[in-house]
């Protein structure tokens, strides 16, 4: 059968959103990591066949941001390219799409990724100042054109940025989470304990070079941006702890320490058919052995759908969470994380060795850019079981809308 | 004679159409181009006169070659005929087919699907509307001027009477040939389709449009410029006191080109007819036209000669570059604009950047002028990418090194680039003077390594010297040489050596020039002498701006090698004792706020006796020139180049040899005896370094 492999993937730095990369736009860095993903895989752009890109916060001028790159770049025009979305797991869906492409034998070569700019989120019009800008717009008379305004309210002016609040539920993501936290109990000095370990592992893992080595420079006024720019080396738990409650200001245990940070990103990932890397002599392949999504009620626990997608996986794969050495799992927010520990163990599925997680750092200190995550994930996930030796690897990232996306990754030797 | 009833007339037909719309169709026969002879000319004549008896509602001129409206006049046809009253005698047909043309009563529109060059865009402008295809083949303009001759069928008079006075002295003035939009932006055309709806454009706007008066320009100061004596009276001084300037009195076209155009609006168009003819028919038999023309038509050939006895090799679509500095990037930069994939190497982070940043302010002024649209500045952009380890090698095919030019450092480079780059990738050293069997001395595979001597600013520079070690395959050189060309220069190829062609005779002429001081000459006298000959900066200035440490290293391994080396570089004494040229402020000349010569110069060479005249009866620009052109015979005689043309394409287009002069082989050749004469007598006086050179010596002669 054929099997879809990661020959390599390669990020931009994560950075804060509003900082040094504000001016870059999505497409921008979307080009870098996909350009450098070619580059450092020796990869001829010729012989890739498709790209498939995530991406939530969309500029109304990439309605398909995947094909923007090709053209952005020039790489061969007959690259067909499409954009996916499945808000912070769409460069999961890119992913395991790619990999279904290749192993029906669709595509030998994709690149997949994401790619997020939260630094430039599309401002919008409100509903009823859009509507009377269209009926202007198709007027054909100058007094036609004005009475299109004639309903508009002084409160329709002002623009509209997108909240990151559930249409069905009217909570925002912190909201959810607070819930989530209540719901299984998970005390804020856990939240902080768990923040605290993402922030200490992720500057480990800049001090010895596994996580240089996934990231590509960009270059921004005359330098070049290498680093991720959230990673607190100076955080401890008693510093975690004076922080305020953002989203339930009364009896709430979510900071802006425990959650994911706003970032700006982008990462891409070269996945080709495991015949097409072995007649090309690449080595070190790590195969898309299965995977999983599931979704929840979002009024429950929003962010929870990763606890019934993993067994799922697992159970595709034949494999027992036990036989899984190292797990990339995408922090929202601690509580989220900690929460899916729970509900894993009480559903059975089985305990985690926290020690297998997160080994370099999650989204809590690297950045969280909505649309290239999955591929982050995926990528530090594959290069540290390339690393170690490790055969089983385990990612999963959690989506608004109560998605949820697991995914098992095996060594090829 | 160019009487239209002895000429068998073909190249054009008249077709009279079902729906009133009649087209007349050029279309030269057993010719791939549609140039303008006297067969065309009379077919055209013919078929004008067919359309008048028709009498069709509107009339078409449309072009059956793809990709070509009508490119002009028959160069080779021009530079053929002996005499200029036959020359002006056949401009004046030329007149009366425009003229005609403009004097038909219907609409008449010209369909540019192509090249509209000089005669063929004259054309264009006696229909009373012109449509262009969008498509990057299409080149509109009166580019005259750059070959020494001025527009004479009609475009200095209706071009102003179009445009606008200041407009059209722009365009003639300086050339320019523009691309389909630019030109809708300045006038040339009223209106640019895609290319699939060019034929129903035009048809529709000879139906529906009307008969045109003329204009004098789109806004009220232009058409001022263009109808209000005083307001003339100045555009025309500015322009001559500009061009004056420019010419230093070698190019006497563009001063015609301003007088035909004052005639014709002073006195009005019949009398500037005339004077174009006959000042053309005089340009045309000069020899100044004649070497611009012949260098015009060497450069067409060498993009066939270059190749010569080399396999067929197709350009690298991906290509790296070693060195992110000002040559590297502008390499890059080059290579992006002509769609390559580019992978720019340097060794930290900020020489990285610094690469990119340049290849990005490059690629955005390019946008910002209109060279190409500023999404294609993006795209060029995008283009190139920028490391400072060796990713992204191993896919190219082509890597240029262009690091620093010293040996042990090329050296290393090139074993690095050896252990990524892929078995067949062709490695070629950008150097301006170091031999490259030197450099791939111990290379693994010194049969894929080539010379590629980029000259700068690499944008603009239109030469590229394919250097040729012994042990190179035939295969790798043919593989620099079409690279060469995809980035749009001309490509020399020559053999190896010290400073190969382009270094070793300007090398020869700076050390020569630094001598002159030694006997007593001036900084200043000697670099003016040298631009009022023609050069474009004499060879104090030349250092300055490359730097007097680059041009000692280059001078020192030129001189070594051909043994002329003195008993002491007075550029490195310059050099050493701090002198760096213009980066630095001072050189020969220092660079406060007016540039003044550096009297440290002479101190520190210990020289005292300055004399006003230092040089006896050659001048010192005669002297300097002497010695380049004899340089450059040897480098034929030695089998450095492999033929007179690429020496004259190398030295005009890569050392700014005087143009109007054609190029150093040219030169010799209508200089003739008196070259071997005057070397003589220097070599008597200063020394064998001029002893003529064996070609000069027997009188060879380089061009037919």
């Amino acid at each position: 059968m054929r099997r879809a492999v990661i020959a390599g993937g390669w990020r931009t730095p994560f950075v804060k959103a509003g900082t040094d990369l504000a001016t870059a736009d999505v497409l921008d860095m979307a080009t870098v990591a996909t350009a450098e993903t070619l580059a450092r895989s020796e990869t001829d752009p010729a012989s890739v066949d498709e790209i498939i890109y995530g991406n939530v916060s969309r500029p109304v001028a990439y309605h398909n941001l995947a094909r923007e790159i090709v053209l952005a770049l020039d790489l061969p025009k007959g690259i067909y390219a499409s954009s996916v979305g499945m808000a912070c797991a769409s460069a999961c869906v890119a992913i395991t799409d790619a990999a279904d492409h290749i192993t029906v034998g669709n595509a030998d070569a994709v690149l997949a990724g994401g790619a997020e700019s939260l630094s430039n989120v599309p401002i919008t019009y409100t509903p009823n100042l859009a509507r009377a800008l269209v009926r202007a717009s198709q007027a054909k008379t100058l007094p036609r054109r004005a009475t299109s305004f004639a309903g508009i309210k002084l409160s329709d002016l002002a623009p509209v940025a997108p909240g990151i609040r559930e249409t069905s539920t009217g909570l925002t993501m912190g909201e959810s989470a607070e819930r989530m936290a209540a719901i299984n109990a998970i005390p804020r000095e856990e939240q902080d304990r768990w923040a605290l370990r993402s922030h200490q592992r992720a500057a480990a893992g800049w001090d010895d070079g596994r996580l240089k080595a996934e990231v590509v420079p960009v270059p921004r006024d005359g330098r070049l941006l290498r680093e991720d720019t959230h990673i607190r080396r100076d955080s401890t738990l008693e510093r975690l702890a004076t922080l305020r409650p953002v989203f339930d200001r009364s009896h709430g245990t979510i900071t802006a320490g425990n959650a994911s940070p706003l970032t700006d990103g982008a990462a891409t990932v070269l996945m080709l058919s495991e015949d097409r890397a072995r007649s090309e002599g690449r080595r070190d392949l790590v195969a898309i052995r299965s995977y999983a999504y599931a979704a929840v009620d979002p009024a429950d626990q929003l962010l929870i759908a990763p606890a019934y997608a993993i067994p799922i996986a697992l159970k595709r794969a034949g494999l027992a969470l036990t036989d899984v050495g190292l797990i990339e799992m995408h922090e929202a927010f601690a509580a989220q994380v900690l929460a899916t520990f729970r509900v894993l163990q009480q559903n059975g599925v089985g305990e985690i060795d926290e020690d297998r997680v997160n080994v370099m750092g999650g989204s809590i200190a690297l950045g969280h850019p909505f649309g290239a995550t999955g591929a982050r994930v995926v990528t530090t996930l594959a290069n540290e079981m390339r690393r170690t030796g490790t055969q089983f690897g385990l990612a999963s990232v959690c989506a608004a809308g109560g998605n949820g996306a697991a995914i098992v990754l095996e060594l090829l030797n | 004679m160019l009487e239209a009833a002895r000429i068998e007339a073909a190249g054009a037909r008249f077709e009279p159409g079902s729906d009133g719309i009649a087209r007349i169709v050029i279309d030269r026969p057993t010719d791939s181009v549609n140039a303008i002879d006297p067969p065309l000319l009379a077919a055209l004549l013919r078929a004008v006169e067919d359309a008048r008896a028709a009498g069709p509602r509107g009339l078409v001129f449309a072009s059956a070659k793809p990709d070509q409206f009508v490119g002009g006049a028959d160069l080779s046809l021009i530079t053929t005929w002996p005499s200029a009253s036959e020359i002006s005698e056949a401009c004046r047909v030329m007149h009366r087919l425009v003229s005609e043309i403009a004097a038909l009563p219907f609409v008449t529109v010209a369909a540019i699907n192509g090249t509209a060059l000089g005669g063929g865009y004259e054309l264009a402008l006696a229909c009373d509307w012109r449509i262009a295809g969008d498509a990057p083949s299409v080149r509109i303009g009166l580019p005259e001027i750059t070959l020494g001759l001025i527009p004479a069928g009609g475009g200095t008079q209706r071009l102003p009477r179009l445009v606008g006075l200041p407009r059209a002295l722009d365009l003639i003035l300086n050339g320019r040939r523009l691309s389909a939009r630019r030109a809708l932006r300045a006038g040339l055309v009223d209106e640019v389709v895609h290319p699939a709806a060019l034929e129903r454009a035009a048809r529709d706007r000879a139906a529906k449009g009307q008969k045109r008066g003329v204009s004098g320009g789109a806004t009220p100061v232009e058409r001022a410029a263009t109808w209000l004596a005083p307001a003339r009276a100045f555009a025309f001084s500015q322009a001559r006191r500009r061009v004056a300037k420019e010419t230093r009195g070698h190019y006497p076209a563009p001063e015609k080109a301003i007088q035909a155009m004052s005639i014709g609006l002073a006195r009005g168009m019949n009398d500037g007819l005339e004077y174009e003819a006959q000042a053309f028919g005089e340009l045309a038999t000069s020899a100044v036209a004649r070497n611009l023309i012949a260098l015009f038509m060497l450069g067409l050939r060498q993009r066939r000669a270059a190749g010569h006895d080399l396999p067929t090799a197709s350009a690298p679509v991906r290509i790296g570059v070693v060195g992110a500095g000002l040559m590297g990037s502008g390499i890059a930069q080059s290579a992006a604009v002509a769609g390559m994939s580019v992978r720019m190497r340097d060794v930290d982070d900020a020489a990285v950047a610094r690469g990119l940043s340049a290849v990005r302010s490059l690629s955005e002024d390019a946008g910002r002028k209109g060279v190409f649209d500023r999404r294609e500045a993006k795209r060029t952009i995008a283009r190139v990418t920028g490391t400072s380890d060796w990713s992204g090698f191993a896919r190219d095919e082509l890597i240029v090194e262009a690091v620093f030019e010293e040996i042990a450092t090329k050296r290393r480079v090139l074993k690095e680039i050896e252990s990524v780059a892929s078995p067949d990738a062709v490695i070629a050293t950008n150097t301006s003077a170091l031999p490259i069997a030197d450099i791939a001395r111990e290379a693994a595979h010194p049969e894929r390594v080539v010379g590629m001597h980029f000259f700068s600013p690499v944008h603009r520079m239109q030469l590229v010297e394919v250097v040729r070690p012994a042990k190179a395959s035939p295969e790798a050189v043919a593989r620099a040489v079409a690279a060469g060309q995809a980035l749009g220069k001309t490509v020399i190829v020559v053999r190896d050596g010290p400073g190969f062609y382009t270094t070793r005779v300007i090398g020869a002429m700076i050390g020569e020039a630094t001598r002159m001081l030694d006997e007593g000459a001036r900084i200043e006298d000697i670099d003016r002498a040298m631009t009022t000959f023609g050069w474009p900066v004499g060879p104090f200035t030349l250092m300055d701006e490359v730097g007097l440490a680059v041009a000692s290293h280059a001078g020192e391994t030129v001189a070594t090698a051909l043994g002329v080396a003195s008993e002491r570089n007075a550029v490195r004494v310059l050099a050493d004792a701090g002198l760096q040229g213009k980066r630095s402020g001072a050189g020969f000349y220092l660079y406060g706020k007016k540039r003044e010569p550096n009297a440290r110069v002479y101190e520190l060479l210990g020289i005292t006796a300055r004399r006003d005249v230092p040089q006896g009866p050659i001048g010192p620009a005669e002297r300097l020139t002497s010695l380049f052109v004899n340089e450059a015979v040897r480098c034929l005689d030695d089998g450095v180049l492999r033929s007179p043309a690429e020496g004259d394409l190398g030295a005009v287009l890569g050392l700014g040899f005087p143009p109007f002069l054609g190029g150093p082989f040219r030169y010799a050749d209508a200089q003739a005896t008196a070259l071997r004469d005057r070397l003589t007598a220097l070599a008597e006086r200063h020394g064998q370094r001029y002893t003529p050179a064996t070609s000069i010596a027997n009188g060879r002669r380089f061009f037919p």
